[in-house]
């Protein structure tokens, strides 16, 4: 192809023109026009946006936007989004109309990095990198360099009804044996015994049925999946033989992140987020508590998994330098805030540790039991498990569970990605 | 009368009207969709990834990945028996309703809207419905609710544990469809001469060989139309998949037809390999554009023996 | 004729029973739509909806996050210009095709015919970017103008125009009217019908179109209904009741504009020589 891409973008940008020409318009971004502070023109602050998802609890959407009106050294305009987000920001990001500042899970992925779409933000943080707990930080670290500021932590546990465990005469379960028996136990003709999703919890079990059989997502040279073992194959098949074992509700009238199930008796057990224990509390009281995953066969261990929505800045921001001065005044230095946007609307950890005590919803009680478990035994993302290795591995399990493939067999293919993945990002 | 009207206007007067009638809508094609397109096979030559500018040129790298990825060929797979399904289904079910609407002497009108409206209806609002009322597995969903007053199990339906989500995503697109292809083939019906049908009721034909030796034959080219749209509407199945088997955890390994599978690689949560994606398509464009000629060509060819 | 009546009582029975079938999942968006999260998902299935009072209709167009009424103006705008826009334009190309002798026109026919077995995923990204270059993210201008060039309705009208009885035209240039009179004046008061149809069919389109109008109209006053809709679906919970009467409301247009149409659609494809 002697067809170069300048001329190709020329070409296309020529057409454009043309098409401009046509439609006679120039070109309103429909966004406020910034005025570049490195010129200091007038004294003018440079205007930023700031994209977020849409979470579901109240309050939160008027929060951000408070944070925002307060920050005087630019003009902060946030953006609430609706549908697919991550789709949303991927396609915004290949533009020129960046996001200056968005959210993202676990920071931004290793494309985005490996692509130039995000600035790494490791002087911004400073010396605060220690105040952040270590697992939730570790997925936004490559190459040494932080590259997204945690908003706040989210967890998921095991939500159990208390009378109903006692009526069918069993004790919260410790293990994964327990775990199969409880739920078959407290299961009768209308309540489910266990429910995490209604794809019978493939999509949101996967990564603790390798943490609890004692396992990480990667061997310790970070060139391999750390679970090629019998003892997660034996796992595996547990798992299978629990669906099969008529105790997991595979269909409730929500998904596993949302309390409707539980709280409206569908089901003894849920797999769900601490988000929602504000409703799980208003609506049963003190009838219910929590626990982490049950360990898997002899070499395990509980586990619960943790994240964090965290902010990142674009490469291609109007302003990326005023944009890391305020994702580090609203994420680092305002913590008030952290514990307002953390603690108000439905219930979080904030990501900095120290402020963990001020959240007065894990003072006590199940808000209390997670935070311990965070502390105790959370287990977070790794950069290097790439969406597409995660993707294989969803595969694996899904074809383990529903079609009795071989567990070894299937953990071989998930390994061969992510090492072909590994090898590919380190290229 | 021709000759009058070729004297009132020259040739480069005629190249001049050409263009200003066909001239807006070939630069919009140009521009929104040729640029597009030409665009997507310079990326499928590339590694590109989360960008629109690629560098590293990998030449027929991506085409070569795909045709031995075997969720890409499944995913081929998984559409075959979608496209084999449910073409015929439609086709009979829509031509069916045409001839029990065509033969209706009271509320005719009625009878077509209530077979055309679902045309008008979204994929996501349909895919709510069916998701989340029709075919929902807990013990509220209709169907389910029905089949325990049958002394039956609740069904998960689209938990991928049995094959009964072929069954939503069938009827979801059946309902969507039918009415669509039942109109077409209704005015097919119209355009059929009375006298045809009277010459045969004086041979004494009756129902079935009626409808055998003289409307479905004169429903040919009709026939053919439909099959062609189907065919194309099949190969790009996209929405009812999507919409009824996404959640917040991804779409699942299974029932994952061919554009669901390229457009979780190109735009999925987390990655965004625009040249897999690129060639996958370009893959797909080709077996649309071979399969559609094939037909056309087998239909003109019968069409030649039966003139002569 | 005994068997004749029989035939035909059997057809009104299935008739009867199919649109029953067809029409259900109409009835039951209406249940969800007048019914409460806890009526909707309650463990007996019922057919009588539990809150007619209206309730989810007052609270989806009070909802502040939701811009509902703003949203249906800018689906409706959008749709609008769209149908009128495509119709004009396409059959303008559809009658150049077939009417105005020209060396490119089988070239730009076969263009046109090949991009319908191009899926439209495959230009999804590329378009993006390219509208987002030309300033159009936000505008209603990136919304409508690159759904005005369809290859189906262009090719469509041009097999109609195909089988349009040359001796209007004539008659036309006979009193010495040019291209341009003779197509508004004499030959599109001559194509209601299928006009009508390939609006419709665009129109639909447009109405339900939901990824385009989520990328691009980024900006909240942008938002058009499908995409407002989708506000309900949130990672953390899914309001049924709202997302139902949403979906009502959202539906209602279409199923005015189809039910108005319908006889000119049913004409219209009758002479389209779609086949």
């Amino acid at each position: 192809m002697s067809f170069s891409r300048r001329r190709f973008l020329a070409l296309t940008g020529g057409l454009a023109t043309a098409a401009m020409g046509v439609t006679g318009c120039g070109s309103n971004t429909g966004r406020p026009n910034s005025g570049s502070s490195s010129a200091g023109g007038g004294g003018s602050k440079p205007a930023l946006s700031q994209w977020y998802h849409e979470y579901g609890e109240d309050g939160v959407q008027e929060a951000v936007e408070r944070y925002a009106k307060a920050y005087d050294k630019a003009d902060i305009t946030v953006k609430w989004n609706p549908g697919e987000y991550e789709k949303l920001v991927s396609a915004a990001l290949l533009t020129d109309k960046v996001p200056d500042i968005f959210e993202y899970g676990n920071g931004p992925t290793l494309d985005m990095i490996k692509a130039g779409q995000v600035l790494d933000v490791t002087d911004t943080l400073g010396d605060a990198k220690d105040q952040f707990s270590a697992p939730v930080l570790a997925p936004m670290i490559w190459e040494d360099k932080v590259w997204a500021i945690p908003q706040t932590v989210d967890m998921q546990m095991l939500y159990y009804r208390k009378s109903m465990l006692d009526k069918a005469g069993v004790q919260p379960p410790q293990t994964f044996d327990e775990l199969i028996d409880a739920a078959k136990a407290v299961k009768t003709k209308d309540v489910g015994g266990f429910f995490a999703g209604n794809d019978g919890g493939l999509g949101v079990l996967g990564a603790l049925l390798i943490w609890s059989a004692g396992f990480e997502y990667l061997n310790e040279g970070k060139d391999g999946i750390g679970f090629a073992d019998p003892a997660m194959y034996d796992g595996l098949a547990k798992f299978r033989e629990f669906r099969k074992s008529g105790g997991v509700l595979e269909s409730a009238s929500a998904d596993w992140f949302d309390a409707a199930p539980f709280v409206q008796g569908e089901t003894a057990m849920q797999w769900t987020g601490l988000w929602v224990l504000p409703q799980v509390q208003k609506a049963l009281g003190d009838d219910f508590g929590v626990i982490p995953f049950p360990k898997i066969g002899t070499s395990g261990r509980q586990a619960v998994p943790i994240g964090a929505f965290s902010s990142v800045v674009s490469a291609k921001g109007t302003d990326p330098d005023a944009a890391k001065a305020f994702i580090k005044w609203l994420w680092v230095d305002k913590e008030d805030y952290q514990v307002d946007f953390s603690n108000s609307y439905g219930t979080h950890i904030p990501a900095k540790t120290a402020l963990a005590p001020k959240a007065d919803k894990l003072a006590s009680g199940a808000g209390a039991d997670a935070a311990k478990f965070v502390a105790e035994m959370g287990h977070g993302p790794d950069l290097l498990w790439t969406p597409a290795t995660a993707q294989a591995y969803t595969t694996a399990l899904s074809n383990i569970v529903l079609k009795n493939a071989d567990p070894k067999g299937e953990i071989a293919k998930v390994d061969a990605k992510a090492k072909a993945e590994i090898k590919r990002v380190n290229g | 009368m021709s000759t009058v009207v070729t004297r009132l206007r020259g040739r480069q007067d005629r190249n001049v009207w050409f263009w200003v009638f066909v001239g807006p809508f070939f630069l919009g094609l140009l521009i929104f969709v040729y640029i597009p397109i030409v665009w997507s096979v310079y990326l499928s030559f590339f590694d590109a990834r989360n960008t629109v500018t690629p560098t590293r040129f990998v030449g027929l790298g991506n085409y070569s990945y795909l045709l031995q990825d075997r969720a890409f060929l499944t995913s081929m797979g998984t559409f075959t028996v979608f496209a084999a399904f449910i073409v015929p289904v439609t086709f009979a079910g829509s031509l069916g309703l045409a001839l029990l609407v065509n033969k209706a002497k009271v509320a005719k009108a009625f009878f077509r809207s209530a077979f055309f409206l679902p045309t008008a209806c979204s994929y996501v609002i349909a895919a709510m419905i069916w998701r989340l009322s029709f075919f929902n597995g807990a013990r509220f969903g209709l169907v389910n609710t029905l089949l325990r007053g049958l002394g039956f199990d609740n069904v998960n339906w689209l938990g991928g544990g049995n094959y009964w989500y072929w069954l939503v995503l069938v009827t979801l697109r059946l309902w969507l469809q039918v009415g669509f292809y039942m109109i077409l083939f209704m005015a097919g019906l119209q355009r059929i001469p009375t006298d045809t049908y009277e010459a045969a009721a004086i041979d004494g034909a009756r129902g079935w060989n009626v409808f055998r030796y003289i409307t479905f034959p004169q429903l040919r080219s009709t026939s053919v139309a439909v099959l062609l749209l189907l065919l194309i509407a099949a190969f790009q199945a996209f929405d009812e998949f999507y919409n009824t088997l996404i959640s917040v955890g991804g779409y699942p390994p299974f029932a994952r037809p061919p554009l669901v599978y390229l457009y979780l690689i190109s735009l999925g949560g987390g990655t965004q390999d625009l040249g897999l994606g690129s060639a996958g398509t370009i893959i797909l464009t080709v077996l649309i554009a071979v399969i559609g000629l094939a037909q056309l060509k087998i239909v003109s060819l019968r069409s030649k023996e039966e003139t002569s | 004729m005994k068997s004749s009546r029989l035939v035909s009582t059997l057809r009104y029975v299935a008739l009867v029973l199919l649109a029953g079938l067809f029409l259900m999942p109409f009835y039951v968006l209406l249940r969800n739509a007048f019914s409460t999260q806890l009526g909707i998902t309650a463990p007996q299935w019922h057919w009588i909806p539990d809150s007619l009072n209206g309730d989810n209709i007052k609270e989806l167009f009070n909802n502040r996050n939701v811009p509902i009424a703003r949203s249906l103006a800018n689906s409706a705008t959008v749709s609008i210009i769209q149908t009128f826009g495509t119709v004009a334009i396409s059959a303008m190309a559809g009658y150049g095709l077939a009417r105005i002798e020209n060396r490119l026109s089988r070239v730009i026919l076969g263009m046109t015919v090949l991009t319908l077995m191009v899926p439209a995923a495959v230009t999804f990204i590329p378009s993006f970017v390219m509208v987002s270059s030309l300033g159009w993210i936000s505008t209603l201008r990136g919304l409508i103008i690159p759904g005005l060039f369809s290859a189906f309705a262009t090719f469509l009208f041009r097999q109609y125009f195909l089988g349009f009885p040359k001796e209007l035209e004539e008659a036309a240039y006979i009193d010495g009217a040019g291209y341009w009179r003779t197509f508004w004046r004499v030959v599109m008061p001559n194509t209601y019908g299928i006009c009508a149809a390939i609006g419709t069919i665009i129109f639909i389109g447009s109405w339900n179109a939901f990824l385009w109008p989520l990328l691009i109209g980024q900006d909240r006053s942008y938002r058009t209904i499908q995409v407002a809709l989708s506000q309900f679906m949130t990672s953390q919970r899914i309001d049924m009741p709202q997302l139902f009467v949403g979906a009502a409301v959202a539906i209602l247009p279409v199923v005015l504009v189809f039910i108005f149409l319908q006889r000119y659609l049913v004409q219209g494809v009758e002479r389209s020589g779609i086949d």
